[in-house]
């Protein structure tokens, strides 16, 4: 995926995070104490990463001129490539969503479900799989952490109310 | 102290519990290392959730298996497929997988098994030996030597970790940034919080890590449709009776190269950031160039064998040197430990094994004991692996995925932990993509509230900041940072150009001027060494320049 054009994106991407965190830092309180005061080091760090990323700028577009323009045209972001990873984010944002109405136990059961159905296939036999898989293994891990280990996982509304 | 040892002794070795979860960590270190896609290091995070309603003992000793078990696992998949399952493994393929498929898989496997275990005696004996005396010297530290050892600690992660020096070096002052967020630890003051209260107490260092780790990597693995869907291997690889006695019998008849590859490992296990993904192709090589007989490497030989996985355990000796003498982390595992550490309200620092010697004991017997763990375990481990192996991936990481939201909401039972491992993981699994080193972020993360610390300590102390550079160590420090940083340039350089030659020679000049200061009788005689050894390359370099 990486590529001069990508590289540029990402520096300028790096630098704009830079610049509303360096203006962020100006937001710290100062409590008038001697010594190092507490925007001090982030400011540090933060500059350092414009430098950084700045080099990174003019590394890369330098380099982008000197590619003929056909190699910079054939980078392109081949979505399909990240269907499993964003089918993952996807499914992972609606279990953290859901934690507080399903609970660890039936939302960790349907993540699992949902995100082996979706990756692994539909037919009849390979959804028994998952579901067994599933109910197994999130059945497990909930036994071992809260009978094991006396963790209270989030119980959720519909065990609650049940 | 002998006192001390004893009672370290008995909590490990005597306690029926700990020891059936070093057994249990052992195994799940064998089996993380032997699967391809999985890693020492997410072995050990994984393992981690687990750990907290253990004693700190228990909690150390459980992940000092899976730390041993992880770097002996790998072999297995390396032999029996020709895969390896760890980056540390790579070099035990090149003769372990053609002495498998000359017919001799026994032996290959038990030369592997025996060679780690001696490897890992070695480097435990030098761990025990030499971590306290470390640790009498980190007592020299101030904060000015201790800021300046982070930054060397840093920049040798940066240019040991990728092609790309300008990338990782982003990656670790992210990974700083990151440790900077919530209330800091000098003044209590809130930073970068944007009115939530959740990102007020800062992240957490577990969630950071198995997002940044574990949930990018498991994102990677799915990633190929038609990959993810297939077992893990495809080999008909079987169970295998291992030839012990044959085995031992070798590898101590080779006790020149068990020992000059486990003094590798260790060399290579001190330097922050060099791992055993570097160790055993350096124990490889030099067994190679040391060996009479060049052409059979490749082709089976034993010495081939030996080398690698010797390093290869060795370098977890090494690396918890550094960790348990001076608190910096010897590898991202280690970086995990401290984190697991400081979980259980524990600082590793100089000051660690005389403030916690039962703790800090039971860590080295811990580590001898998990070396006979892995011995014994490895036959059932082999066979467990060969079960795991037929499982496709999808499930594995489908299932790993909801175990780490369960894991890291089980450490401060808080759902804003699990989104903060998603948000890493999403950062983790784009940095991937773009080619940006992982381990300088993660080393950021870890190091980043200490180099604070330090520094801020330094200034509260003198506001004289030529502090930095007068002081021996912490000049010292320095000067290997700027040396590791521009050792990646030195590696790429063309062989005839002055500064490839002169690089090595003032870098030897250089680091004997803080030795001098130091003052102390042995160091200046290290410094002589140096800068004589300098001024001679120097001249002797230099006049070939001239003639060319």
């Amino acid at each position: 995926m990486t590529n001069n054009k990508s590289d540029i994106i990402i520096a300028i991407f790096l630098l704009c995070f830079s610049g509303v965190m360096i203006n962020d830092a100006s937001n710290i309180r100062d409590l008038g104490f001697e010594g190092m005061k507490a925007d001090a080091w982030p400011r540090v760090v933060l500059w350092l990463l414009v430098v950084m990323s700045s080099v990174m700028l003019g590394k890369s577009y330098l380099k982008f001129k000197i590619v003929s323009d056909k190699d910079n045209e054939n980078f392109s972001i081949n979505l399909a490539k990240f269907k499993n990873a964003l089918i993952c984010f996807g499914m992972f944002m609606l279990f953290l969503s859901t934690l507080d109405y399903l609970g660890m136990l039936i939302g960790g059961i349907l993540f699992v479900f949902g995100l082996l159905t979706l990756l692994g296939g539909f037919s009849h036999k390979l959804i028994v799989k998952h579901l067994l898989v599933s109910i197994l293994s999130i059945g497990f891990m909930w036994m071992v952490f809260t009978f094991g280990l006396r963790v209270i996982l989030p119980e959720g509304e519909i065990l609650r109310v049940w | 102290m002998f006192d001390v040892i004893l009672q370290a002794g008995a909590s490990v070795l005597l306690d029926p519990v700990t020891l059936g979860l070093m057994g249990i960590g052992t195994l799940a270190g064998l089996l993380a290392g032997a699967i391809p896609g999985f890693t020492i290091a997410m072995g050990v995070i994984l393992t981690l959730p687990f750990t907290f309603g253990m004693s700190p003992i228990q909690g150390l000793a459980t992940m000092m298996g899976v730390f041993v078990g992880g770097f002996s696992g790998g072999l297995m998949s390396c032999m029996l497929t020709g895969i390896p399952g760890t980056p540390s493994s790579v070099a035990t393929t090149f003769d372990g997988f053609p002495m498998v498929r000359s017919g001799k898989p026994g032996l290959a496997l038990g030369l592997g098994l025996w060679s780690s275990f001696f490897g890992g005696m070695i480097s435990a004996v030098i761990l025990v030996a030499l971590a306290p005396q470390l640790a009498f010297l980190g007592l020299e530290f101030g904060p000015w030597d201790y800021f300046s050892l982070i930054v060397f600690a840093l920049t040798i992660t940066v240019s040991l970790s990728g092609d790309n020096i300008i990338k990782g070096l982003i990656a670790g002052l992210l990974g700083l940034f990151a440790a900077c967020v919530g209330e800091d630890e000098i003044n209590g003051v809130a930073r970068f919080a944007f009115g939530s209260d959740h990102i007020r107490q800062g992240f957490a260092f577990l969630p950071v890590l198995i997002g940044l780790f574990a949930f990018s990597q498991l994102l990677s693995d799915v990633e190929d449709s038609a990959k993810a869907k297939a077992p893990l291997m495809k080999s008909s690889a079987e169970a295998i009776r291992v030839e012990h006695r044959k085995a031992i019998a070798t590898v101590l008849m080779n006790w020149i190269n068990l020992i000059r590859s486990s003094f590798i490992g260790i060399f290579t296990g001190i330097l922050p950031a060099a791992g055993g993904s570097i160790s055993n192709i350096l124990a490889y090589d030099q067994a190679k160039k040391a060996s009479n007989n060049r052409n059979e490497f490749g082709k089976g030989a034993v010495n081939g064998i030996i080398a690698p996985e010797a390093a290869n355990n060795a370098t977890a000796g090494g690396a918890l040197i550094m960790m348990m003498a001076l608190g910096i982390p010897g590898d991202i595992v280690t970086a995990i430990m401290i984190g697991a550490l400081m979980i259980h309200n524990i600082i590793p620092g100089p000051s660690f094994i005389q403030d916690e010697p039962l703790l800090a004991y039971g860590v080295f017997i811990a580590f001898f004991a998990a070396h006979f763990f892995m011995v014994g375990l490895q036959a059932f481990a082999l066979r467990l692996f060969l079960l795991v192996t037929r499982i496709p991936m999808y499930i594995l990481a489908s299932v790993i995925l909801a175990y780490c939201a369960i894991g890291v909401f089980a450490l401060h039972n808080i759902t804003f932990d699990i989104w903060v491992m998603f948000g890493f993981g999403v950062i983790g699994y784009f940095m991937r993509k773009l080619g940006f080193p992982l381990a300088p972020m993660i080393l950021g993360v870890v190091l980043g509230k200490l180099a604070e610390l330090n520094i801020a300590r330094a200034i509260g102390i003198s506001d004289d900041y030529s502090l930095f550079i007068t002081r021996p160590w912490s000049l010292f420090f320095l000067i290997m940072a700027i040396v590791s940083v521009l050792f990646p340039f030195y590696q790429n350089a063309k062989k005839d150009t002055s500064f490839t030659k002169m690089y090595v020679p003032i870098s030897m000049i250089l680091l004997a001027i803080p030795l001098f200061l130091m003052g102390s009788p042995v160091r200046m005689v290290v410094g002589g060494i140096l800068l004589s050894a300098g001024c001679y390359f120097i001249y002797k370099r230099s006049s070939i320049l001239k003639t060319i």
